[in-house]
């Protein structure tokens, strides 16, 4: 064995360990004393008992209760990868911060952790099917499926888009990389139909991370049924009563054919993603852009943005209820707040990951800032991200007016992130739980991935997480009290 | 026996903090006392619902009901749906054994995965009961239960008072929901009911038998919201019986995920303009609050309004023109004597409500053919009635049955909406002879207006459960569900399952 292959090794011991001193510390503290409600609590060991050196991670749900107990420790069983997706769809979301395409959805982050959860489970042959074009074509197919709508363009005011096309994307890409023949793609498609949808009312709320959660699991299960042999209704996507249920009006298009002889053209070549330089709803963007330009300017005449010096703040967006939080109270209101982007953005000339935080929040100087904006809807602002701009106007008490404008902010398709940009975005997010060699090599196999014929160490890297039960810690014996 | 229970639920629950409100939510919010809005309302009665508050009716009803669904549900278990879903949770999930499946003697699941399957069997063969405004309620909420239940500890089983007063809240949640819409009131056209509802009712059923708070209720409702909803263009597919199966089993993950703090919106079933909630599966959409328990005026939906149990596995629809179809039956043998040969037959005309969904002329799965007119009206006229065996594969391809099949026409009479309530059926035979023979039913045998005795429920449940249970067990089932409401615990019930 090399010595690369001994410290993984030794490192999966190390982690497995760890689980079972965890296990035996909760039982210790009683937290499955004979309890009625139920505590779900799921967490991922790697290990190599795979004679190819592959990672099989098991999830091992734990139930308060002695059966639950019993069951906690399983030996080389079939990976509930299901159970992955969801957590792992849900910790990525929480900060809101993912790439964000045209049409309002997050696409690729569930797509890419349901490839990676299926390839790991099913990919034992030598010859491995193709991550990146499963991947494309989730992607893809979302991107289609999205097209049918002209509504679909605006923000989508009663279902949230990735509850209804990113749950379809991903049952397209797992179809995809399981090499299921085109009919029971479609029961896939179908299937996956009837676990499409969530109110937007749960935006802006704890619960909308696990929209994108259950939209990847559902894809990924709709598939495995479909594979048992489970069938749908076979013109899911031609129906107002299917797929159409969704929409108010709904004209759907067949997708072109595939085939040697033409060159197929993909939704992402002729539109792009947008992606966020910090954890919000997209919309925040153009308003930290305004806002930022707005204190260079008020910068450039005096030396500091005095809070008691600005009167009053007019911000000029697009109507939506959804992001009009005068006051939030909790972080997911935050993200979900033009008025608190815009006061964080004057205050600190951006807005991070950090903003968000209580500390941040609660600041007396942003709280006092926040009662000073007021927001204005004209007409000609739609709640179109391909439209929308933001203007925004600060004025001092001195009577000095300062105004500026946001077409397109620095991250939106039409002004993407640079390369290095998107980078440092990677290795801030990625460092919070990686070591830096582990957040380097996801780099360079990202990079690589289609030269790549084994690009199994992607996810091998993804499991090797710092912090990760200290976190887990904290967490039970917060339940105790 | 619950309290033990309920101590160790406070003691896991998470106080919420105060919440802050959107500014459209503001302008509701508004006024003092957070009662007003009708989600609270709900989160409320869902918490003090108590056992005291079941009137006879509601109790004698309901556990028909319970009794109705766990026949169909073992019934359900032998078909392929079935199999292949549990295959599905056994593959692709870790073991896990808690909660039994119907039908499965020693196989056990996770709960969630166990109310799936479990409620995939309910609805396998559209054979399980009908509310109206049209949903199929009980599918939805007892297998959740069952599951919670088997999950328990042995000394902190719920008793079976308790079983049943949360079986009665995810019903009447149910209820409520659907009367905040008037479309709710005729066959549906966008979403599948219990795909809507059902999974509403499920986790204001589990919120309940968890001794959630008041506010973790209201969090399980909304989170419910966010799992709900399958369009319908999937009934009358294999893949219906999930729809019923996912709405227990994610009600029950959206109670467990508020009795861990999980929030979600806290105006979900309130009208918010511009914001949508539990609107967005409705055109028209006016919800109200519900009125606590303990007022004078409250009363139980189902005490007002009963249920329709079906007397063989078929969309409900079937009933109406199968029990026509059946008096002109019963005429032909009477004159002709013997069985019917479709030679006799010139014309067949069925007068019945416009449903696109339930008209199909030559079905060519048994699912389809639970949701064919045409179907139904003539296995009703060659036998004498419908029954399960109508639906297998062999009957299904009967010559005679074709041969009759393509004599059906339908009208559309503008008397006779897609509404369970008000709908007829009318079978019009023209015989080669040149004589015609009506029959009409108003209201079938099992219907609301008309429902089964006692003893053609238990009859129902002996013929379903029997195909998979030993002839003791069976009994035990009835004796147990009979006396539900005076068991300490419900191990009685839980023990004939397992």
């Amino acid at each position: 064995m090399g010595n690369r292959a001994a410290q993984i090794l030794l490192l999966r011991c190390f982690i497995l360990r760890r689980c079972c001193e965890y296990v035996k510390l909760l039982i210790s503290q009683h937290c499955f004393e004979r309890q009625v409600c139920q505590t779900l609590f799921v967490t991922q060991v790697g290990t190599s008992t795979s004679r190819n050196s592959k990672i099989l991670f098991y999830y091992l749900i734990l139930i308060t209760n002695e059966v639950g107990v019993k069951s906690w420790f399983h030996s080389c069983t079939v990976v509930p990868n299901l159970y992955k997706c969801l957590s792992t769809g849900n910790s990525v979301v929480m900060g809101d911060s993912e790439d964000f395409w045209n049409q309002p959805t997050r696409k690729s982050q569930m797509v890419l952790y349901i490839c990676v959860a299926l390839f790991k489970t099913f990919c034992q042959s030598p010859e491995q099917p193709e991550p990146d074009l499963s991947f494309k074509k989730g992607i893809g197919r979302s991107g289609s499926l999205l097209s049918f709508k002209c509504k679909a363009i605006n923000v989508n005011n009663k279902f949230h888009p990735p509850a209804v096309v990113g749950v379809m994307g991903s049952a397209a890409a797992t179809s995809k990389l399981l090499g299921l023949p085109p009919a029971q793609s479609i029961a896939a498609l179908a299937i996956a139909c009837s676990s499409a949808g969530a109110p937007m009312a749960n935006a802006a709320t704890q619960t909308k991370p696990l929209h994108m959660g259950n939209a990847a699991r559902g894809g990924l299960e709709a598939t495995e049924l479909a594979l048992l042999g489970l069938e749908g209704n076979t013109q899911i996507l031609d129906l107002e009563s299917g797929f159409g249920a969704f929409y108010p009006d709904y004209i759907p298009r067949q997708l072109a054919d595939v085939n040697p002889a033409s060159q197929y053209r993909w939704v992402l070549e002729d539109q792009n993603i947008a992606q966020k330089r910090f954890p919000a709803h997209l919309g925040m963007h153009w308003v930290a852009d305004a806002a930022m330009e707005a204190r260079a300017k008020i910068l450039d005449k005096h030396t500091n943005t005095d809070v008691s010096q600005i009167q009053k703040i007019t911000l000029r967006v697009p109507l939506s209820k959804y992001v009009d939080c005068p006051v939030p109270v909790t972080e997911h209101q935050a993200r979900h707040s033009f008025q608190f982007n815009c006061c964080t953005a004057l205050l600190d000339g951006e807005v991070t990951v950090e903003s968000f935080s209580k500390s941040q929040m609660n600041r007396s100087d942003l709280q006092e800032m926040l009662l000073k904006v007021n927001l204005e809807n004209p007409q000609d602002n739609h709640p179109s991200f391909e439209k929308m701009y933001c203007e925004i106007s600060v004025e001092t008490t001195q009577g000095e007016t300062f105004t500026a404008h946001c077409d397109t902010f620095y991250g939106h398709w039409r002004k993407p992130l640079s390369h290095e940009d998107l980078l440092k975005k990677f290795r801030a997010n990625a460092s919070t739980v990686l070591t830096p060699d582990f957040v380097e090599g996801i780099i360079y196999t990202v990079d690589n991935l289609d030269s790549n014929q084994d690009c199994s160490m992607l996810w091998s890297y993804m499991h090797f997480n710092k912090q990760h039960m200290t976190h887990r810690h904290e967490h039970c014996f917060s339940l105790s009290v | 026996m619950l309290s033990t229970a309920q101590r160790s639920v406070r003691y896991l629950s998470v106080i919420s903090a105060p919440r802050g409100f959107h500014k459209s939510a503001l302008e509701v919010a508004e006024r003092p006392s957070p009662e007003e809005t009708v989600t609270s309302s709900f989160g409320r009665f869902i918490q003090s619902v108590q056992p005291r508050h079941l009137s006879p009716t509601v109790l004698q009803r309901s556990k028909r009901m319970v009794l109705d669904s766990i026949g169909v549900g073992l019934l359900g278990s032998t078909t392929e749906v079935f199999q292949l879903t549990l295959q599905h949770c056994q593959q692709m999930y870790a073991s896990d054994d808690i909660s039994f499946v119907y039908g499965r003697q020693g196989v056990k699941l996770s709960p969630t995965l166990a109310t799936f399957v479990n409620g995939v069997a309910a609805h396998s063969m559209d054979f399980d009961d009908t509310w109206h405004p049209a949903t199929h309620p009980s599918g939805a909420v007892l297998p959740a239960l069952l599951a919670i239940s088997d999950m328990l500890p042995n000394n902190s089983k719920p008793s079976g008072l308790d079983f049943l007063t949360a079986f009665n809240v995810g019903i009447e949640i149910q209820g409520r929901l659907m009367r905040f819409s008037n479309k709710a009131h005729n066959i549906p056209k966008r979403f599948h009911p219990p795909s809507v509802v059902g999974t509403l009712g499920s986790a204001a059923a589990c919120a309940r038998l968890l001794c959630l708070d008041r506010n973790q209720c209201s969090n399980a409702l909304a989170i419910a919201a966010s799992l709900a909803g399958a369009p319908m263009a999937n009934a009358a597919t294999q893949t219906k019986p999930l729809h019923i199966g996912n709405a227990s089993r994610l009600g029950l993950e959206a109670a467990l995920l508020a009795s861990r703090g999980l929030e979600a919106s806290p105006l979900v079933l309130d009208a918010v303009p511009g914001v949508a909630g539990f609107s967005a599966f409705y055109e028209d959409y006016a919800p109200q609050p519900i009125s606590s328990p303990e007022e004078e005026d409250h009363s139980f939906l189902l005490e007002r309004q009963d249920i329709a149990f079906k007397r063989f596995p078929a969309h409900l629809g079937m009933h109406w023109i199968a029990d026509a179809a059946a008096i002109v039956h019963k005429t032909l043998v009477g004159l002709r004597g013997g069985s019917i040969s479709p030679n006799m037959v010139q014309d067949i005309l069925l007068r019945v409500p416009v449903s696109k969904y339930i008209n199909r002329p030559l079905p060519e799965s048994e699912h389809e053919a639970r949701h064919s007119f045409q179907f139904n009206a003539c296995t009703a006229l060659l036998d004498g009635e419908v029954t399960v065996q109508s639906f297998h594969p062999e009957t299904l391809q009967r010559p005679e049955l074709h041969a009759l099949l393509s004599r059906v026409r339908l009208e559309h009479p503008h008397d006779n909406p897609a509404n369970f309530n008000i709908m007829y059926g009318e079978v019009e035979v023209t015989l080669v002879s040149g004589d015609v023979l009506r029959g009409r039913c108003d209201t079938f045998y099992g219907h609301w207006r008309n429902p089964l005795s006692e003893e053609s429920l238990q009859r129902k449940f002996r013929n379903n459960a029997g195909a998979v249970l030993a002839p003791e067990r069976v009994e035990k089932l009835i004796e147990a569900v009979e006396d539900l409401e005076h068991l300490d615990d419900c191990k009685p019930l839980l023990a004939q399952l397992q």
